[in-house]
């Protein structure tokens, strides 16, 4: 049975059909063709929203279906596992979550309407050629005039600037007002005299070669007040927090393009033979592919406690979106690499092995960990806070009354079972002041393990073992690591409060390899929380609830931190590399998400040998559902320009 | 009723403690002489980033045990106009 939360994700999956099979709407084939034409996949998006995907970026308060983000990075690595390009444009659509944020009522209806309704998207215009990610420095001017402002300038580079509906702008209204000076505009531009703006051409990009990678410019354009969004001065702010929700959220994108890499290197490895021997009996495939798949159950334990925990501790997101966006992207593109030695220079075709989308994955991907804020952006910002954190821990530990609070959330940001609280966007906050549940948890967390382990020590269960409750060793093992974190993090943390702090961007090299560190740390604890509050949980399964993977993950996290053992037992057992090794295998033959909560993906059917044709709008036999295969054929996009 | 630590050895109003605090660590965040700050000038004017601006805020929380506004030097920009504010809507007092 699997979770409520990740129904709607496997719904998406059976629609989409399966990618391997070239006459599946999204299939690596099909995209592999959009990617080497570079066209953007006007037929695949009108789908999604003929679909109805659009209501699930909505809040239901605002007419739509969203309620909770570990649903939304779900479906979003269902389309990122067949194509990254179709998946980054669709879901431009979470920019409204800066009108959900901060529009009045009536921008917060009409842009519902016109996702709903009218199949509008979106692009976010922030950056600018000559100032890159300094907002602040930006040119494009917007000056009050009767009835509205009159924006000028150019934004560029731009997703989907030429090809949405609306553009979300960030323009200075003050020339004096300094960072009260910007302001965000939700430009509808069907409303626009079209004499006034103007579209940059598309630039060529590395990946995503089919995206509207583009820009554009504004002459003396005219904008009603009522596309004023929040209030004027308060773009800056809201261009931040809009950041943290967007940041969390890319992190699934990632998710999706290493599941397909490794999907694909597994049907290499399970069936070539050398040597006498399948690629994938071979040591060091195997162990790679094993550990490979570790980090990939690591990412998930940030992502998904991040995606929920939003809804929960959402004033600390400006450290846990942070984390989430540095980590995730970064780690899975090592994960990719890594994946790609036991592929071998397939990896590196492009029409060979399952239409060449190793590589269409490796150079989309490569954007993610830039986009939204880079991986230095996002370090800077945990840098900026780690003082505070470091103070805020301390403080912390005296009051065990806040402490309790901490484990409180900690149970319902990572408890999957449980029902998230409506995610409340003016919650969010510039600066978490010192707060970061994940890592003021790691006392009590420590106090739970001790207690299980305590608890498990009885003769009943001795006698009358539970194959999948966690074996006496694995607790001691994930007691023992936890202590490393604590170390760890403790040692940091003095390092950090005792040294001198450095504001701005003047940060040391050893500062960011400390804010590395913190993600690491912030990473070990979310995989020890994640497994904690859902070893008991049914539908996680065996695998999950034994918890040899939470002792691998731990210890590959972990080794990069100390040169010695870290286990009193020294190496870990073969036995757990074994059985991470088989779940993979297990996962791939079963078309499942390599995940902690591995959902049913799309199948095989046994239909007619793959057609070498590329699929069109047509025919998509693989469809389970005739009336969206019907409403498809018949409804094109109304809202490109 | 906020107790503030003295910062400095001087006797001074609760307006001029916050002053001088904020003219200390905007020098050294900005590596420039302290005496070259002008408390009725911009911060902007002296390099002071947004971020840097919101982590001072934090900084500020940390010194005064309270909990303020994070763009506090976003909407006050001057450091005689936060420290009037802070006076003003915190009822901050010194020993």
């Amino acid at each position: 049975m699997t979770l409520t939360q990740y129904q709607l994700a496997e719904k998406l999956e059976q629609a989409l059909g399966n990618p391997q099979q070239a006459d599946s709407l999204m299939s690596f084939q099909h995209t592999a063709e959009l990617d080497e034409a570079e066209q953007f996949p006007h037929e695949e998006i009108a789908w999604l929203y003929n679909w109805g995907l659009q209501n699930y970026y909505i809040p239901t308060d605002c007419g739509g279906k969203f309620t909770s983000f570990e649903e939304f990075v779900a479906f979003v690595r269902v389309l990122a596992r067949r194509d990254l390009n179709i998946s980054i444009a669709f879901t431009t659509l979470f920019w409204s979550f800066l009108t959900w944020m901060a529009g009045s009522d009536e921008q917060k209806e009409k842009l519902s309407h016109l996702m709903r309704e009218e199949h509008t998207a979106m692009c976010l215009a922030y950056s600018e050629r000559e100032h890159g990610s300094d907002l602040v420095g930006g040119g494009v001017t917007a000056t009050k005039v009767e009835g509205g402002y009159l924006l000028n300038g150019e934004k560029w580079p731009i997703n989907r600037a030429t090809i949405s509906g609306v553009t979300f702008v960030l323009a200075r209204t003050d020339p004096e007002g300094g960072n009260r000076g910007l302001s965000l505009f939700m430009v509808e531009k069907k409303d626009l005299d079209t004499s006034t703006y103007y579209n940059l051409p598309k630039i060529k990009t590395h990946g995503i070669r089919a995206a509207d990678m583009s820009g554009i410019g504004f002459s003396d354009c005219f904008v009603p007040d009522s596309m004023l969004l929040g209030q004027e001065g308060h773009g800056l702010e809201l261009g931040l927090k809009g950041f943290q929700i967007t940041r969390a959220l890319c992190a699934a994108f990632s998710q999706g393009a290493a599941d397909t890499t490794m999907r694909t290197t597994l049907n290499f490895a399970v069936n070539r033979k050398l040597y006498n021997k399948t690629v994938i009996d071979m040591p060091h495939a195997r162990r790679t592919l094993s550990n490979a798949f570790i980090d990939m159950l690591i990412c998930d334990c940030v992502n998904i406690g991040a995606a929920r925990g939003f809804h929960v501790a959402t004033d600390q997101f400006s450290v846990w979106s942070a984390v989430d966006k540095y980590f995730v992207p970064v780690t899975l593109e090592q994960v990719m690499k890594d994946t790609s030695v036991v592929l071998g220079s397939r990896f590196y075709m492009r029409d060979e092995h399952d239409s060449g989308v190793f590589q269409k994955a490796l150079r989309d991907s490569a954007i993610i960990s830039m986009f939204d804020g880079s991986s230095v952006v996002n370090l800077h910002v945990l840098i900026l806070q780690r003082r505070q954190l470091a103070k805020a821990r301390v403080r912390i530990r005296k009051k065990p009354e806040k402490l309790a609070v901490v484990q409180d959330r900690l149970e319902q940001s990572f408890s999957l079972s449980q029902p998230v609280p409506t995610f409340d966007p003016t919650r969010l906050e510039l600066i978490s002041r010192g707060a970061d549940d994940v890592m003021q948890g790691i006392e009590g967390t420590i106090a739970k393990l001790e207690a299980l382990k305590k608890s498990g020590d009885s003769a009943v269960d001795l006698l009358r073992p539970d194959p999948a409750k966690p074996a006496q060793d694995v607790l001691s093992q994930v007691l023992e690591l936890a202590h490393v974190i604590r170390e760890e993090l403790d040692a940091q943390d003095v390092l950090i409060t005792e040294s001198a702090f450095e504001h701005g961007h003047d940060q040391s090299f050893e500062s960011f390899e400390l804010a590395k560190q913190y993600c690491q740390l912030h990473a070990a604890m979310a995989c020890i929380l994640m497994w904690i509050h859902n070893r008991e949980l049914a539908e996680m399964g065996d695998f999950f609830a034994k918890g040899e993977w939470l002792v691998v993950s731990l210890h590959r996290l972990l080794s990069h931190f100390r040169m010695t053992p870290l286990l009193s037992s020294g190496e870990l057992p073969a036995a757990y590399h074994e059985n991470v090794a088989q779940e993979l295998l297990r996962l791939h033959k079963a078309d499942k998400m390599f995940s902690i909560v591995p959902f049913q993906l799309a199948q095989s059917q046994q239909a007619p040998p793959p057609s070498t044709q590329s699929s069109s709008a047509q025919s998509h036999p693989n469809q389970p559902s005739t009336q969206e295969a019907t409403s498809h054929a018949t409804a094109p996009e109304p809202q490109l320009i | 009723m906020q107790q503030l630590q003295n910062p400095s050895s001087s006797e001074s109003t609760p307006i001029l403690k916050i002053q001088a605090w904020l003219v200390e660590q905007i020098a050294d965040v900005l590596s420039i002489d302290p005496t070259t700050i002008d408390v009725k000038q911009p911060l902007t004017r002296y390099g002071l980033d947004s971020i840097d601006a919101v982590t001072l805020v934090g900084d500020l929380e940390d010194w005064l045990d309270l909990e303020l506004p994070s763009t506090l030097l976003w909407d006050y920009p001057s450091i005689e106009k936060a420290s009037a504010y802070m006076v003003e809507e915190f009822d901050v007092t010194v020993d």
